[in-house]
């Protein structure tokens, strides 16, 4: 057991999404450093950054468990569109998105 | 309304804590400034201007009554103040006084499921009353953009809007009667009729109505009682998107007329908004360049509503140019829009696309489906010209949000989400900013509509225009508010109802008062 070593804490190097943002961990976008010389970016251990990722995923979820006992998506909807009793979204015809 | 300032010794506080006992007041100055202002950006070199003297905390309408008749008796202003969350200035204290936080009012006192009603003090907040009732199997569906932490009183003192009010109706449909002390100190209570649980009565004037969004002009609230509804089965969000801002408005027009009883809501972005999103929202910035405007829906209900209705939707919002956005970013916008307090807030400048720390700056109105492309245009034109003229302004873009009750067509609330480098608020671009917010506010008058659907018309700007949109309606609120508070002790300055006492009254906005310690 080595306990915490700070440079294993280090994010990943930068990937250039677009002029404007750049991306460390998938999924997670951050401005460009460029475009943030008046107000620098803090340094954010990996840590932190999958923290706060997960902490906000945790909220979501407790906020559609706080309002409904169930979430229905589209992709369900859809994997049961032959069901005879429904107005199926595949049987009307429309192509979907 | 000019009593002087409250000194720390005055005996006015000893008569106070006689009614209110030691811990029930609060005149040292952190109490004090922190319920000087409310979430809107505001120049920090003015706080002073609008500090209150002295907070009290109640637990009771008798205490409440207590202080508002020793306020008559001193001609010192009383203003009320729950959350304090609402994006104008109904919370702020601009002739100085007495603030009455509400927030020790916080009980559940019944919770009645066999007619169906909750009754709560107005310090409770909807997330934490719907935490407890979920052991029931019943909601309070009043759903706010500051659910989290706006409180029962504050909705009333607003008239709120909810987020889902398309389904279930909006706070002014969802509170069925409540108790108010008066601003002479009597306490009535007040709904459709006289029952504390009557949702429909023809029986005299309706004055729940009156009581409802008078921003704390006319007395304060210390008991509600509640709809309750069956907690939903399922939760259905799906969002689309489309290549221009002209398809997504026709179909958010084919959607909210479609009849489907569980639609909750449907909220439009506009362009604006994608391109703000596309810059700094983890969800938006990898889609396409043809994503450039957004349609959200969402419906709640039982499995065996929902469903096929979800269905139906979703063919609709097809058949009329939507593209699925998928369930990632559907369900997880979604479940962000009932907390969007909770946003780390930065913008842009425009000269050279740095990032710096803003605030949010909401302006709403009500305006009808037939005139939102004209309202979107003028108002970013607004936005334009005081981003290029002050440089501390940024356009976040709108939301077009269905406004009415239990049937989301017709009219819409419209927001426009200025950003605002709050630090660098100065008195010459704080008058640019009160000089566009008045424009803003013009505009959805020269449409017909109203120029807040529900943040309230108490924040300079757009206060001035209430008796505009009033028209000969404003006359019957000043004789209301002249009977009601003959001493214009309730939340004196606002929507200008000063006037009702003296016709050359000066504005609230325009005298500046030092001293705040």
């Amino acid at each position: 057991m080595l306990g915490f070593l700070l440079s294993r804490q280090r994010p990943p190097e930068a990937r250039r999404i677009n002029d404007d943002v750049i991306m460390r961990f998938d999924h997670v976008y951050e401005v460009a450093p460029g475009k943030m010389d008046l107000f620098p970016q803090q340094d954010i251990p990996a840590w932190d950054t999958l923290r706060i990722v997960a902490s906000r995923w945790d909220h979501l979820a407790w906020m559609h468990d706080h309002w409904a006992d169930s979430v229905l998506g589209v992709e369900e909807l859809e994997s049961e569109a032959d069901d005879p009793d429904l107005d199926g979204i595949q049987a009307s015809g429309v192509p979907s998105g | 309304m000019t009593a002087p300032p409250i000194a720390q010794s005055d005996p006015f506080l000893d008569e106070l804590r006689s009614i209110l006992g030691p811990d029930g007041v609060r005149a040292d100055k952190p109490a004090r400034w922190n319920r000087t202002r409310v979430p809107a950006p505001f120049p920090v070199h003015r706080w002073a201007d609008y500090a209150p003297d002295v907070v009290v905390l109640p637990r009771t309408a008798q205490e409440i009554a207590g202080v508002v008749r020793l306020a008559n008796r001193h001609g010192i202003p009383v203003v009320p103040r729950a959350g304090a969350t609402g994006l104008n200035d109904g919370a702020v204290p601009l002739r100085r006084g007495i603030i009455v936080d509400v927030k020790r009012m916080n009980q559940i006192r019944e919770i009645d499921l066999v007619d169906r009603t909750v009754t709560v003090g107005p310090g409770i907040n909807m997330l934490k009353l719907n935490e407890e009732l979920r052991k029931h199997g019943v909601m309070f569906p009043d759903d706010p953009a500051s659910y989290p932490c706006s409180l029962v009183g504050g909705r009333i003192g607003t008239s709120g809007w909810s987020l889902i009010g398309g389904r279930y109706g909006h706070t002014r449909d969802l509170v069925i009667s409540f108790e108010i002390v008066l601003p002479t100190g009597e306490i009535i209570r007040v709904g459709d009729g006289g029952g504390r649980k009557i949702r429909k009565s023809s029986t005299g004037y309706q004055l729940k109505h009156l009581f409802m969004g008078h921003q704390g002009t006319l007395g304060i609230v210390t008991e509600a009682t509640l709809e309750l509804v069956p907690r939903p089965e399922v939760e259905f969000a799906a969002f689309f998107h489309y290549p221009s801002f002209q398809a997504a408005y026709e179909s958010t027009g084919a959607l909210t007329k479609s009849g489907l009883a569980t639609l909750a809501g449907v909220v439009l972005f506009d362009e604006w908004k994608l391109r703000y999103l596309r810059r700094d929202d983890e969800a938006y910035i990898p889609q396409a360049e043809n994503v450039r405007a957004v349609v959200a829906t969402a419906m709640y209900g039982t499995r065996d509503e929902v469903k096929p209705a979800a269905r139906r939707l979703v063919r609709t919002a097809r058949e009329s140019g939507g593209t699925y956005l998928g369930d990632e970013v559907s369900q997880g916008d979604w479940a962000a829009r009932h907390d969007r307090y909770a946003t780390p807030l930065h913008g842009r400048l425009r000269t050279t696309g740095q990032v710096v720390p803003m605030s949010w700056h909401c302006e709403d109105a009500a305006i009808n489906y037939s005139a939102l492309p004209q309202v979107m245009e003028e108002w970013h034109a607004i936005a334009d010209r005081i981003i290029d003229r002050y440089g501390i302004f940024d356009d976040w873009g709108m939301f077009f949000y269905t406004n009415a009750a239990h049937k989301p067509w017709g009219d819409y609330l419209v927001e426009i989400d200025i950003g605002i480098w709050e630090q660098k608020l100065d008195d010459v671009n704080w008058a640019g900013w009160v000089e566009a917010k008045h424009d803003i506010a013009a505009v959805a008058l020269k449409y017909g509509g109203s120029i807040t659907a529900c943040h309230g018309a108490t924040r300079e700007g757009d206060a001035e225009l209430a008796a505009e949109e009033m028209g000969g309606g404003f006359e019957v609120m000043k004789a209301i508010k002249r009977v009601l508070d003959p001493n214009n002790i309730m939340n004196p300055g606002k929507y200008e109802l000063d006037t009702a006492y003296d016709p050359n009254a000066p504005s609230p906005f325009s005298g500046r008062r030092t001293g705040g310690n």
